[in-house]
């Protein structure tokens, strides 16, 4: 059996290789070692990385459970151009190391032979992998990570041809949280559209500050930027000083949590939450444990989120609807669904899809060539490569949401409502945003 | 009054540090060890307290009284089972088994709490954000102000059980000589074992606070060792209530950096640290030279 399917997989057969497996084969099913009776007739290797343990283990957290959704689902192996491939994942863990994700790529490229790439969550992710495969030949698609740090993150020139042959990425991008931002912030909450703006001096929090600011300053916003902090600050009296005698009534940071717990109760301490109306947290309060975390401070902060379980989409692979996801999830687990649940998934929708799009999947080229054009139905909703922004990336929607109370009986302490849908009409909102101290 | 807030809230700030720094300051005085898995031990403290206190339902103040014996034990088990194991190889190899141990205890965190931020700020009601408004610009917070004071009064107990009791002497003869403190009767190694369960112990008190002023998770620890490695350097190596000095200037120095450009919050930290250990081996050498002046040749 290990030769027939060594053989098939690398795509190398002849007529002595088939004549050795058959009688493998032969002497295989008397003892019952045989296939199942429809065989697939190969099997494609495709690795999956992604961030499961360390600082960025929140990400990968729901990974295992979506993961085995899938392999449930892909059992059966997939029908391409007729003929059914069985499809191997190789799951890996980052450790939320960028070095130890470009390792894991050139590993799973050189040693497991992989088909396909797949990868998310963060540029300290997404990145490294897709270096990886672009060196090597091997075609990868990403999601979850801003698209510009992707792509001129990477070194493609604005105006200039893609540099990229390989490595492709379906997520969103500064446009998506300028317009998500505005339309919350001129939604039912009324402020003097003065805004403090919290931002770190790392890569998201100066991609943030060079991008959007100057975006929101143009649609009638007031920013107030006290200049970007390091990450692990452990005291904000400075900025806090500055919001309070600017009189801001919107916040706006990208922190990562334990710095946003740090400042959040400082601002409270120091009386600056008492005049804030919308309290808009990126990149923190992705996850319900990070908002429970703060305790009576976490309610009615307002987020954006990249899936919801509201989202009117279903899963091209598992045929689950995304209420379904949630709640299978919340099941299985007891923990309270989260928004990286429906972004793993859509991954394997994209790549499921890009799989049966290229008629020949165990032809690099051809799959790479597949995806440039790709349309594919996921979770996030429908997504079409030949659209742009740039070559090789999509676009999908930031929806504005906020974390609330969870009503009385709930399992959980905090529900999270959709309170904006500029980026993709088709996503109901759930509730009006409340003002901070409502 | 700007000016007035930020040196509060970089005192107060200092005195977390000096809380933080006080075990470790300890066992390096006691037994010449930097014990690299201090931050983790604070953040298995931090589960420990959250842990006991969510199942038991009781106060997360009445837990790490619990918690604080419960890290005693361990710091008395790691001096018994490492430590003094590996003290026998040199000193590298202390140095190797707790970074060994840093990385064991991240891990064995992970694997039983998961990668979730925790916090005790929920625990402790309304103190996690209450505080007192001196003007609108100036406030400072209790639970800062209770850090502080935890701070001062556990450097200050330490600091009298070293000097007036039987053992704290015992412990301060050991750290000058071991060997000699063995010829008039003192059991070393008991000693070494008191000093890092007191030093554990501190630890935890430092790990509660830190998950009550902020946030944790398995991965927390490395970041606080390095304040409390800069507070007990700035401060003199080995001495409590330089700890204490230290720990203070951190926190101005960060305080008055971010007032400067918020960008130089670490920063500032990072050079006073670095000046003041420049600062230092230059005195030395000079002094090595027949004073600085001698020594450059004026």
């Amino acid at each position: 059996m290990d030769t027939f399917e060594t053989v098939l997989r690398a795509g190398r057969l002849n007529r002595r290789d088939l004549i050795k497996a058959a009688g493998g084969m032969a002497f295989a099913a008397p003892f019952g070692l045989a296939a199942p009776a429809r065989a697939a007739d190969a099997t494609l290797k495709v690795g999956f990385v992604s961030p499961r343990t360390g600082p960025l283990a929140s990400f990968g957290e729901s990974d295992p459970f979506i993961l085995q959704q899938v392999r449930a689902a892909l059992a059966k192996g997939v029908e391409v151009g007729g003929k059914t491939y069985g499809i191997e994942i190789l799951d890996r863990d980052t450790q939320s190391d960028p070095v130890r994700a470009g390792q894991l790529a050139k590993e799973l490229i050189n040693k497991d032979k992989v088909d396909f790439m797949l990868s998310t969550s963060t540029p300290e992710t997404v990145n490294p992998v897709a270096d990886a495969c672009e060196a090597a030949g091997v075609p990868s698609l990403s999601t979850i990570m801003p698209w510009e740090a992707f792509y001129f993150g990477r070194g493609a020139k604005p105006g200039e041809p893609s540099p990229f042959k390989w490595s492709f990425l379906f997520s969103f991008g500064v446009n998506d949280f300028l317009k998500c931002y505005v339309s919350q912030w001129n939604g039912p909450v009324q402020t003097n559209k003065k805004v403090g703006a919290l931002l770190p001096n790392d890569a998201d929090g100066n991609a943030i500050r060079a991008h959007l600011m100057p975006a929101l300053a143009k649609a009638g916003f007031t920013i107030v930027d006290p200049g970007g902090y390091e990450d692990g600050t452990t005291d904000f009296s400075a900025q806090i000083a500055k919001f309070k005698s600017e009189g801001v009534e919107i916040l706006v940071t990208f922190p990562i949590p334990p710095d946003f717990a740090t400042f959040w109760r400082q601002a409270a301490q120091q009386g600056l939450t008492k005049q804030l109306k919308i309290v808009q947290v990126a990149k923190t309060g992705l996850f319900p444990s990070t908002i429970e975390a703060l305790g009576s401070l976490g309610p009615n902060i307002a987020s954006a989120c990249y899936w919801h379980k509201d989202f009117p989409y279903k899963s091209s692979v598992t045929g689950m609807s995304s209420k379904d996801i949630a709640d299978s999830y919340e099941k299985a687990t007891g923990k309270q669904w989260s928004q990286q649940l429906g972004a793993t998934q859509s991954l394997f929708d994209a790549g499921v899809a890009a799989l049966k799009a290229s008629g020949a999947p165990t032809d690099k080229a051809a799959l790479a060539k597949a995806i440039s054009t790709l349309k594919a139905d996921t979770t996030v909703g429908a997504i079409d490569f030949a659209k742009g922004p740039v070559p090789g990336v999509v676009n999908t929607p930031i929806i504005g949401t906020q974390w609330i109370k969870a009503k009385p009986g709930s399992k959980f302490k905090l529900d999270y409502v959709i309170t904006e849908n500029a980026n993709d009409p088709n996503v109901p909102v759930g509730a009006k945003l409340i003002p901070y101290n409502g | 009054m700007s000016l007035v807030n930020l040196i509060a809230q970089g005192v107060l700030l200092g005195g977390y540090y000096a809380l933080i720094a006080c075990g470790l300051s300890l066992m390096f005085g006691v037994m010449r060890i930097v014990n690299l898995a201090h931050g983790d031990l604070a953040v298995l403290a931090a589960f420990l307290v959250l842990t006991i206190s969510t199942t038991f339902d009781v106060s997360p103040f009445l837990a790490l009284v619990v918690t604080v014996l419960i890290m005693a034990a361990v710091g008395w088990a790691l001096q018994r089972f490492i430590l003094e194991r590996s003290l026998r190889s040199g000193l590298l190899v202390p140095l190797l088994a707790t970074f060994g141990l840093s990385i064991a205890l991240e891990n064995m965190l992970f694997e039983a709490f998961g990668a979730d931020t925790r916090s005790l700020g929920d625990l402790i009601g309304d103190l996690v954000f209450d505080s007192v408004e001196v003007t609108s610009a100036f406030s400072l917070s209790y639970l800062a102000m209770l850090i502080f004071g935890l701070a001062v009064a556990l450097l200050g107990a330490l600091s009298l059980f070293l000097k007036r009791t039987s053992l704290g002497r015992a412990i301060r003869a050991t750290a000058e000589d071991p060997d000699t403190a063995e010829l008039v009767g003192i059991n070393a190694r008991a000693v070494y074992g008191v000093a890092a369960a007191i030093s554990v112990a501190t630890v935890a008190v430092a790990g509660a606070m830190l998950a009550m002023r902020a946030t944790f998770d398995p991965y927390s620890g490395p970041m606080q060792l390095i304040f409390a490695f800069e507070a007990i350097v700035i401060g003199g190596i080995g001495s409590l209530w330089g700890t204490l000095v230290g720990g203070v200037v951190l926190g101005l120095a960060q305080s008055v950096g971010a007032t400067l450009n918020p960008k130089w919050f670490l920063l500032a930290g990072h050079l006073t640290f670095f000046a003041v250990l420049a600062g230092r081996l230059a005195r030395d050498w000079g002094r090595a030279r027949g004073g600085l002046r001698a020594a450059l040749g004026f």
